[in-house]
């Protein structure tokens, strides 16, 4: 039974708790119990919430005895990445500086998810500050991928997408400034979703970027995003980048269906320079999505030629500009690549800055205009395969290429755009996952994940599992 | 007059980790090769990059 438990998604898990067949007090039990056990291996886990759990998954089965269900994610064990604010309880970044960091209050999200019945049972590990794709911590070490141990989980939330894929957290949030969302949920074969820049609360996140970062939902299936996307989306006043509009929902529209959505293909840009088994990969996906009705069209997005450079200025500089005073005073206590970084973010200059602004908005601009004749923009997530822990560079068809270049090349757009995209697994190179990423308009979340969830039909991962999973 | 990487930084008070400047100037050196492509960028001095939201952070 506890196999099938752990297996389970949400969409899964819920109608059996609702019904009562399973309880929140055996489900959490069983999730927490297997995260302690495969943290030796993983170590995707900052912190464990063992007894506060306990008693929430205790509060939550007197609830719905009394037939007071919330809805689906009631009852459901998850540990959140560790930038996300808990009342009282210790947020690191996975850093030395912040190591004994407490919150006076929760992230608007954690409030969200608090309401929706959710079961906290921990936090779970970053690339320190969240700038980095490797989860390669110096200050917690190296979170390592389900799938192969050797190899890294994609990053900055790898804790969370290696905690999905291993059943250590039902599903999880990440946070995304430039892939940090989507790198993962390729690299552990699970779905990753990057909403529209505004469309989720980042109070009480600790930020990388501002005008970068978002949060978003990190699960194992496509339903079980759009569920979650349904509890944290919506305005919030505490949050200046939050935008009012009305609330959306996503599951009713999940339906696969996809006759006659033109799905656009930048070859320039998002085909350019792809692992061939990959390329190969996401075209086999995308041909299926034509024998079930859709078309293709190709566009160009001329000013996608820059974006590398105003991805690169915006970031740096922003996040140089938040760790500024800790650069100056205690440089030592950051990680080697990440102070590295931050010393990188204190050259471009403000014209630099405010160019690389104009730059972003004629990208918004280029892809309004790819939007009018598609309905949504299909590229591999990740140009490349995960490469092997503590490895700078990474293979591309037999070049050995820098790892950080090359991993965010296809997922920052998106960041710098605003605009919503998804991540979900198309199948596999080797032993690893990889995914295809579908990007579409300002809040077409319901449409990306309808198309995503037409492509999980296809089950393009063939029901494997990760090894410690499958013998937990 | 030029300065140096580690002089810029020097003179914002950050002391620069001997063992990064060859990556931090090769780091640099490629933002400037890219930078330099934006002469056939096709923004105009008067495309408008930032915005000031009147009166509060939302627009109610």
């Amino acid at each position: 039974m506890s196999k099938n438990l752990l297996n389970l998604s949400v969409e899964e898990l819920a109608p059996l708790l609702k019904n009562q067949s399973i309880s929140p007090v055996e489900l959490t039990k069983e999730v927490l119990g297997h995260a302690e056990r495969s943290q030796p291996q993983i170590n995707a886990y900052m912190d464990f919430y063992r007894e506060d759990a306990e008693q929430a998954a205790q509060q939550a089965e007197k609830e719905i005895l009394n037939g007071q269900y919330r809805g689906m994610y009631h009852g459901i064990p998850m540990a959140l990445k560790d930038n996300l604010y808990f009342r009282d309880k210790k947020t690191t970044m996975s850093s030395k500086i912040h190591e004994n960091f407490v919150s006076s209050y929760d992230a608007t999200v954690v409030e969200n998810l608090r309401e929706a019945g959710v079961i906290f049972t921990g936090k779970l590990s970053m690339h320190e500050y969240a700038w980095g794709i490797t989860n390669n911590n110096p200050h917690y070490g190296a979170v390592r991928n389900p799938w192969d141990l050797n190899k890294i989980p994609g990053g900055s939330s790898g804790g969370s997408g290696a905690a999905v894929a291993v059943g250590s957290s039902v599903a999880s949030l990440g946070t995304d400034t430039a892939g940090s969302i989507r790198i993962p949920a390729s690299a552990c074969g699970i779905v990753g979703l990057k909403p529209t820049h505004g469309l989720v609360s980042k109070y009480g996140c600790y930020p990388l970027a501002w005008s970068l970062d978002h949060i978003g939902p990190m699960t194992k299936t496509v339903k079980d995003a759009a569920g979650l996307l349904e509890i944290i989306a919506g305005y919030d006043k505490n949050d200046p980048t939050s935008i009012n509009r009305p609330k959306d929902q996503y599951l009713p529209k999940v339906t696969g269906e996809v006759k006659d959505l033109v799905i656009g293909i930048n070859e320039d840009f998002f085909f350019n320079q792809v692992d061939t088994d990959i390329n190969n990969l996401v075209r086999t996906s995308i041909q299926k999505l034509v024998d079930l009705g859709a078309k293709v069209e190709t566009v160009k997005i001329p000013t996608l030629q820059y974006a590398e450079w105003a991805e690169l200025v915006t970031s740096l500089s922003e996040a140089s500009a938040i760790h500024h005073s800790d650069l100056q005073k205690r440089p030592d206590d950051f990680g080697d690549d990440i102070r590295l970084l931050f010393e990188l973010g204190e050259l471009p200059s403000a014209v630099d800055y405010l160019q690389a602004q104009q730059i972003r908005r004629q990208l918004k601009q280029d892809f309004q205009e790819a939007f009018k004749k598609i309905d949504v923009l299909i590229s591999p997530t990740l140009p490349v395969a995960p490469n092997t822990i503590g490895d700078d560079f990474v293979d591309l068809n037999g070049q050995q290429v820098d790892l950080i270049d090359n991993i965010i090349r296809f997922t920052g757009p998106a960041n710098l755009t605003g605009i919503p995209a998804l991540s979900v697994p198309c199948g596999f190179k080797g032993n690893l996952p990889i995914g295809l990423q579908i990007m579409g308009p300002a809040f077409s979340e319901a449409q990306l994940l309808n198309v995503g969830y037409a492509i999980e039909q296809t089950k393009p991962l063939q029901g494997k599992k990760p090894n410690l999973l499958l013998h937990s | 007059m030029s300065l140096s990487i580690q002089d810029v930084l020097k003179n914002k008070g950050i002391e620069v980790k001997q063992a990064h400047l060859n990556v931090l100037e090769a780091r640099w050196e490629n933002m400037k090769a890219l930078r330099a492509d934006l002469k056939h960028a096709n923004i105009d001095d008067a495309d408008i990059g930032v915005r000031n939201i009147p009166g509060g952070d939302h627009i109610e």
